[in-house]
Formats: structure tokens, C-alpha cells, sequence
């Protein structure tokens, strides 16, 4: 089993010439731990799982997995380190059928299969449908194999950029169950990023706020989110002072 | 056959066994006819089908290349140059046409394949531009204008390749080569290229090392538009700037896009069918260009796929 590791970041910022979209932005995920960033549009939030994936290069601060420093490192090298990431959109390969998607997966990570992928297959309905055309399946089921697919390359650590987004209130239970199968079969260390704050409530004992850049809070969600200035950074100052 | 090339050739697809065959029976044809015609239209086909294998090969991965020209011109110049110092044997020429641009493409791509769409096109089509400068300023290696004329013929296990015949089996064989190099590239890499032409983000994401993919792709195109200028200089005994002018590389994409680009089959269809028309129109004389542009535009808008690709299209739906 590929057990969770350690993610810590330390002062990492990302700017994009004069625009800075986050800075100082400290915090680390124990191994097999779960933890869920939110904040409002614009907070910086995918901006930070491109940079811890890889995708973007920092402007400063470390990435650090189970202590070693991958700063940096280019999307394809963190993932075979054991950091795989899902996507806001459905994120799949559409002109290739359901088995192929999981069969890149598993070829490009290069981490072994998955022990359990059968099962979380068969648990949304994949297993039946393995010769289809992605394209062809309803949206909510592309939007969890491109989950199954990160899942496919055996991550230590987990990174999902709203998972819940698109899918219908009746579907949003799948993700309670994917990461509750992630964490018990692979011991995966979890980061979400997700705007549905009763998804968040419901699975993450601890919560990070992004606003404007920088970290607002850091806790318990029952904490944070009764914090007046987290209020106000999702509902503006007068909604705040009403509440 | 055992091992690695015996497992290699057993990916081979429908596709590539086809067009594997196709040049094997091309073989036939300059033993079976002597006609000048015939002749100068298959040579012709077989160099443009060879150079469209390199944009091919590129556009696997979604890149659309203009730097076959300047490859060409890097494997022509090298049979060239080789032939000053009399070197004619047709293995070692054809091993130097390969290697030669090959090792150019290296730091090039280094270079190059950071860029996508646009950026990418561009940079390429300046790179041909950069080897026509080149070859006119750099007269004591390539003859700057007036080119390298009088290229002694090739030698093949000691005979001289030096009837129309002899040139145009060369130039088959050259061809085959090409087309093996391409078939087993593109299907053993079946999967990587396809990922990356379809979603490079995603597969890299997954642990795809898509610059390596990348890179490999680019030298061995480069590698194979060197076998193309080989089989150019070959047939006209001279290596002249002009025969590798950059705008050639968009006849090389329109045979590529009307034949079809998902299969290798489309450049073989899209070079044989539109070298013909060129030699066909060409007696029209100054409607020839008009009839050529017709042509391609009907093919493009009848059949999106190319034809290849519509064909095959027809035939899965089929009952």
C-alpha cells in the first residue's frame, strides 16, 4: 500500500508579473490527514494546487514532502513521487473509452496498480462501462473518472480541485465516498479545494481560509467558519456585521 | 525472430502493415515499365511521402511543424557534401541523412518544444527560413546559389545506382525505410502521443514525461525529412537552396490534412493523390494553381477526416 505522506509548505507565494495571486501561505497535511482550503473567486485557491502540483513554478517558498524539498519540480516528476492532482473540469481523455483513461493512468504514473481500483470502479458505476466512450458518459460520471483516474496513479497525496463543482446535490455523495476510499485503501493524504461549504463540514476535520492571497484562518470548520472575518471574506463586511 | 524487434513489428497496426505493403509493391513498379512519366511522378511521390511522414509524425502530438524543409535540406547537404570526398556508399549516406538532422533537431527542440499552437508554427517556418539563409551564405560548404551540382551516384554493395531504374528502387527502398521508422515510432508510442495530442496537461499530470515524447518525436522527424532530402538530391544529382524552400512545408501539411491525419495511411493517400494532380494540372498551365487549390478545398470540405479518415468512418458505420 502507498501510504500517505507528509505535504508542508512553507511561505509559498505566486505572483504573475505584478500581480500577486498568494503569498506566505504556510501549512502542512499530516500523512493519511485530510484538510480542505476555501476561500472566495479569486482567493488563489487552484492557483495553489497548481503550484504545489507542479504545474506552476512558485515565486518563492518550498514545497516539502515528507520532508524533502520538491520545490518546483515539473508536474509529471511530483506525480511519480506520489502527488496527484484532479482537475476543476472534467479532466479526461474524451476520443478514448473508459478502460483506456485508466490504463494511462496506471502506464504514466508508473507506480504499480492500485490495490482497490476495482472496487471504486465498480462503486460508481465504472465496471460496466469500460468499453464506452468517455465523451459519451453522463457528466457527473466523467467527473468522477477523471477522480479514479488520479486515484489510478497510486498517490501518497491527494490534491482535488473542487470535486463537487457541476455535479448534482444527489451525486455530491460520491465524493464523501471517494475520499473515504482513498484514505482507507491507500492511507492518502487529502487536499481539497471546494466551495460547497456542507461538503467541506461534512469531511474535513480541519479547514484552511484563502483570501485576497494569504491565509485567513486555520482550524476546525465549526472554528473558522463562524470567525466574523471569514464571513465577511465570503459575504462582504455588511453581511458580517449582520450575522 | 525473437525479442525486442520481433515483439516491435508485432504492435504494427492494420494501418502500418498496409502501408508497409504499399511500398513493398512500389517496388514492382519501375521493374514492370520504363516510362519517363511513371518514373518522375513516383519519385516525386515517394519524396513527398516520405517529407509528409515528418510533419505526420510532429502533428501526432498536435504540433504542426514547418521545420521539414530545413531537415531535408540538412540530410540532402549532408549526401551532398559527402559526395565531394566520394563517399557513395548508399548505407552509409542514408545512416548520415538520418543522423545528420537528427542531432540538429536535439538542441533545437530543446529550444522549440517549449512553445505551442501558433508560437510553435511560427518558430518552425522561421527555422526554414534560417536554413535558406544558410545554405545561399555559406558558399564553401553548401555552393551558396549555385548550389552542389554534379553529385557522383550512390553505391549499393558495390554497384553504382546510376540508371533512372536503379535510382527510383533506391528511392523505394529509402521510402520503405522511412515508412518502418515511422510505423514502429508512432505505434509503439501509440498511447503517449495520443495523450499528448489530446490532452498534454492532463498527461503529464498523470506522470507523463511529455517533453521526452516530444523531443523523441522531433529528432526522428527531423531524422526521417533528412531521408526525404536524400531521396530529393538522390533523384537530381544535385542539392540546390531552392529544392528546400520553406513554403514546401505547406504542401507537405495539405497532403497530410487530405489524406488524414489519424491514420498513416493519409500521407500516403494525401501525397499520391495530390503529386498526381500537380503533374495532371500541370498541363493546364496557368490554371494549374487554381485547379491544385480546388482541389483541395473540395477533399477538405467533403471529407473533414481527410480521406482516409472519412473512409474509415464509412466503413465502421456500416451495418
Amino acid at each position: 500500500m502507498a501510504a500517505g505522506m507528509e505535504l508542508r509548505v512553507e511561505s509559498l507565494a505566486k505572483q504573475f508579473g505584478g500581480l500577486r495571486v498568494f503569498s506566505e501561505v504556510t501549512f502542512s497535511l499530516e500523512p493519511g490527514g485530510l484538510m480542505g482550503v476555501i476561500g472566495p473567486n479569486g482567493a488563489g485557491k487552484t492557483t495553489l494546487i497548481n503550484v504545489i502540483s507542479g504545474r506552476q513554478a512558485p515565486s518563492d517558498g518550498h514545497v516539502l514532502l515528507d520532508g524533502r524539498d520538491v520545490t518546483g519540480k515539473p508536474a509529471h516528476a511530483l506525480s511519480r513521487l506520489g502527488v496527484a492532482r484532479s482537475f476543476q473540469q472534467t479532466n479526461i481523455f474524451r476520443s478514448v473509452s473508459v478502460r483506456e483513461n485508466i490504463s494511462r493512468a496506471v502506464r504514466f504514473g508508473q507506480r504499480g496498480v492500485q490495490p482497490g481500483l476495482d472496487r471504486l470502479l465498480s462503486e460508481f458505476g465504472l465496471t460496466e462501462r469500460l468499453d464506452e466512450q468517455s465523451d459519451k458518459l453522463p457528466y457527473g460520471l466523467q467527473k468522477m473518472l477523471g477522480l479514479v483516474m488520479a486515484f489510478a496513479t497510486r498517490p501518497s497525496v491527494l490534491l482535488l480541485d473542487e470535486p463537487a463543482a457541476g455535479l448534482e446535490r444527489g451525486e455530491r455523495s460520491r465524493i464523501d465516498a471517494f475520499v473515504q476510499h482513498v484514505r482507507e485503501a491507500a492511507g492518502c493524504s487529502v487536499l481539497i479545494v471546494e466551495h460547497d461549504m456542507d461538503l467541506i463540514r461534512r469531511l474535513c476535520p480541519r479547514v484552511l481560509v484563502l483570501d485576497a492571497g494569504a491565509v485567513l484562518a486555520d482550524g476546525a470548520p465549526a472554528e473558522v467558519l463562524a470567525r466574523p472575518d471569514v464571513i465577511a471574506a465570503y459575504l462582504g463586511d455588511a453581511e458580517a456585521e449582520a450575522a | 525472430m525473437h525479442g525486442r524487434p520481433a515483439g516491435l513489428i508485432r504492435r504494427l497496426g492494420g494501418a502500418e502493415i498496409a502501408a508497409v505493403a504499399i511500398f513493398i509493391v512500389a517496388f514492382a513498379i519501375p521493374i514492370s515499365t520504363k516510362s519517363v512519366l511513371v518514373y518522375s511522378v513516383l519519385n516525386q511521390v515517394l519524396v513527398g511521402v516520405v517529407a509528409t511522414f515528418s510533419v505526420w509524425i510532429m502533428l501526432r502530438m498536435n504540433l504542426l511543424s514547418f521545420a521539414t524543409p530545413a531537415f531535408m535540406a540538412i540530410g540532402g547537404y549532408t549526401v551532398a557534401i559527402a559526395g565531394r570526398y566520394d563517399i557513395t556508399d548508399a548505407f552509409l549516406l542514408t545512416a548520415g541523412a538520418f543522423i545528420m538532422p537528427a542531432l540538429v533537431a536535439v538542441p533545437l527542440g530543446a529550444l522549440v518544444l517549449r512553445l505551442r499552437g501558433t508560437y510553435f508554427v511560427l518558430v518552425t517556418f522561421v527555422l526554414s527560413q534560417i536554413m535558406q539563409l544558410v545554405l545561399f551564405e555559406t558558399p564553401g560548404l553548401t555552393g551558396g546559389s549555385n548550389g552542389i551540382a554534379g553529385i557522383p551516384p550512390g553505391t549499393l554493395l558495390g554497384t553504382e545506382l546510376a540508371s533512372n531504374q536503379q535510382v527510383l528502387l533506391f528511392a523505394c527502398g529509402l521510402a520503405l525505410l522511412a515508412t518502418l521508422i515511422t510505423a514502429l515510432l508512432t505505434r509503439y508510442f501509440r498511447q503517449h502521443f495520443a495523450a499528448i495530442e489530446e490532452n498534454e496537461i492532463l498527461a503529464e499530470s498523470l506522470g507523463l514525461v511529455v517533453w521526452r515524447y516530444k523531443a523523441l518525436g522531433f529528432v526522428v522527424s527531423a531524422g526521417v525529412a533528412g531521408l526525404a532530402g536524400y531521396s530529393l538530391v538522390n533523384m537530381l544529382l544535385t542539392a540546390h537552396p531552392s529544392s528546400f524552400d520553406s513554403i514546401t512545408a505547406v504542401d507537405f501539411i495539405a497532403y497530410t490534412i487530405v489524406g488524414g491525419r489519424a491514420s498513416i495511411l493519409g500521407p500516403v493517400v494525401g501525397s499520391s493523390l495530390l503529386i498526381y494532380a500537380t503533374n495532371l494540372f500541370g498541363t493546364h498551365g496557368q490554371y494549374a494553381q487554381g485547379l491544385y487549390g480546388v482541389l483541395i478545398m473540395v477533399v477538405i470540405l467533403a471529407a473533414r477526416g481527410g480521406i482516409v479518415g472519412t473512409i474509415g468512418t464509412l466503413l465502421r458505420r456500416r451495418p
